[in-house]
């Protein structure tokens, strides 16, 4: 959960936010309409997982924050604050799996290729390549809802993450017009990733992927 | 890049290893007490490594490219001309911009334009008496990495230094300030094409071709001494000592990505050389002033590329503009 003054990381993007960052994209490589009409009935209903990169370690960084408030006298002033942000550095490749139609493939293909960042602009990111590979068993971030209490969840990072209120969300839904208000077009969701903390120090910490473990009961 | 006198740049991106000498480019705070703690990064590979917020550099170049755009005039907004940071959203209560839309922001200011803003949304208040507000946003066409030092090629000294205090009761005070030295993995990416554009629906605002390369050539001109010429904190008396800048400038000439990858990586310029094609160049340099001679190259010869979309729009004067 981020707020203005919080927000804390993730290891690895959650499945909105691959879904959010293919329809930006798509828009820059095919258009808007294409992608309305086209891809986004695709990609807003497309399963998808994430297969965390092997090791990531996060740190906290304390950062200058200004904020602009209006006093009763309409006067506006600055106000100085601390923000709390934290940074992950991560070793290995991430997996994103998305499964779409053969149809597909291809147009996805580009666009996979051409995102730059998921979810935060400064998380610089190049694809490194496409092909076809059913997701690896247990090394992928899963709803706490799918899991029905197969797994021990004590060791394994969890987070929230959002995800598409639902399969048959529209257009208007996610992308406001100027006389539309936004809905509500995210859910939040409890994310079991299959990595463990393998060492923590003060606000750093380092996560290493383990896959999730059917629990012996 | 002198085979073609105008390269067009879909995008770019400088992949750069930099030596900063004794700085305290950017710091933690003091946390409350009487030292000033450096800014710390945990790596994957569980080291600990020296770091300079991304936010830092990126403020450096705004506030460089200000000056340049001024210089070139292309057109500021009130707040961008006063380096007032709220951008384009400090204009809300201004008479004159009651009626502000994306397009106006992006066609009246450079700076807005290249570096991102974000108007909040507002609903109406019929006791404040104030009108429901849509967002405005356009997301900066510049992103920077946080730089971080070589494991085991960074280190740091404590300088004690005196501060005199606000007020007589504060007396003087010791401060402990570190004085770091290292070599910085730093990436920066240029969204060329963006300029004048909007980058969510791409629809070009900046129809004048002339304008758009001037804002270009402004933004490549900040860019190229915000790494010569090392800015953030505490630069007013412990300026780093800059020696070495080496890397790798990559180009992208059509839709898609410039590739970035890591100086953290010792072999950093061979996989980045790994990736060139017919749409993505690479242009490597071993020193400040090879650098320096690629950018310059690039100011003198380079133009921001047109998206495919807007095919036969961007090439006459803008007949709207006020550029």
């Amino acid at each position: 959960m981020s707020s203005m003054s919080s927000a804390p990381v993730m290891p690895a993007p959650g499945p909105a936010t691959v879904r959010l960052a293919l329809i930006k994209t798509g828009i820059e490589c095919y258009g808007l309409d294409t992608v309305r009409e086209e891809l986004f009935p695709i990609l807003r209903s497309a399963p998808v997982r994430v297969r965390p990169p092997e090791r990531v370690a996060i740190s906290q960084h304390l950062l200058r924050g200004y904020k602009w408030r209006e006093d009763k006298a309409k006067r506006r002033t600055v106000q100085e604050s601390i923000m709390v942000r934290e940074m992950a550095h991560a070793s290995g490749p991430m997996t994103v799996y998305l499964q779409v139609p053969q149809a597909y493939e291809r147009r996805l293909s580009v666009v996979l290729r051409a995102v730059g960042y998921w979810g935060q602009s400064s998380s610089l990111a190049c694809c490194l390549g496409v092909r076809e590979a059913p997701p690896v068993p247990g090394e992928c971030a899963l709803p706490l809802t799918l899991l029905n209490g197969t797994i021990s969840l004590r060791p394994y990072f969890s987070c929230l993450a959002t995800e598409f209120r639902t399969d048959r969300l529209s257009w208007n839904e996610l992308v406001a017009d100027d006389d539309v208000h936004s809905t509500k077009a995210l859910r939040l969701d409890v994310y079991i990733w299959p990595m463990v903390t393998e060492y923590r120090q003060g606000t750093q910490k380092l996560l290493m992927r383990v896959p999730l473990a059917v629990s012996a009961q | 890049m002198t085979e073609n006198s105008r390269t067009q740049i879909y995008e770019l991106s400088v992949n750069a290893l930099v030596s900063w000498q004794a700085h305290s480019l950017s710091t933690a705070g003091s946390q409350g007490t009487n030292r000033l703690l450096p800014r710390r990064q945990l790596l994957a590979d569980n080291t600990q490594t020296d770091a300079v917020s991304g936010n830092i550099s990126k403020r450096h170049h705004a506030a460089l490219a200000a000056e340049y755009f001024a210089a070139e005039g292309c057109p500021l907004c009130p707040a961008c001309r006063v380096g007032d940071g709220r951008r384009a959203a400090a204009l809300i209560d201004l008479p004159d911009y009651q009626a502000l839309s994306l397009e106006r922001i992006v066609r009246e200011c450079a700076l807005c334009d290249a570096h991102g803003f974000l108007v909040t949304a507002r609903n109406a208040d019929s006791e404040a008496g104030t009108a429901a507000r849509q967002k405005l946003s356009k997301t900066t066409l510049l992103d920077y990495t946080y730089a971080l030092a070589l494991p085991g090629r960074h280190a740091e000294t404590g300088q004690l230094h005196t501060r005199v205090g606000a007020s007589d009761g504060e007396g003087q005070m010791l401060m402990k300030i570190s004085a770091r030295s290292g070599e910085y993995a730093l990436c920066v990416r240029y969204r060329c094409v963006g300029v004048g554009a909007d980058t969510e629906r791409w629809q070009l605002f900046v129809k004048d071709q002339a304008e758009r390369e001037r804002r270009h050539r402004a933004i490549l001109r900040a860019l190229r001494d915000s790494l010569v010429s090392p800015d953030g904190a505490h630069v007013a008396t412990m300026l780093p000592h800059l020696t070495g800048l080496s890397g790798a400038i990559m180009v992208r000439t059509s839709v898609g990505r410039s590739p970035v990858y890591s100086a953290l990586e010792g072999d950093y310029v061979a996989r980045l050389r790994a990736m060139t094609d017919e749409t993505c160049r690479i242009y490597p340099f071993e020193s400040v002033d090879a650098f320096y001679s690629v950018m310059n190259e690039f100011i003198a010869t380079s133009v921001p590329a047109t998206h495919p979309f807007w095919k036969g729009e961007g090439t006459g004067s803008d007949t709207q503009g006020n550029g």
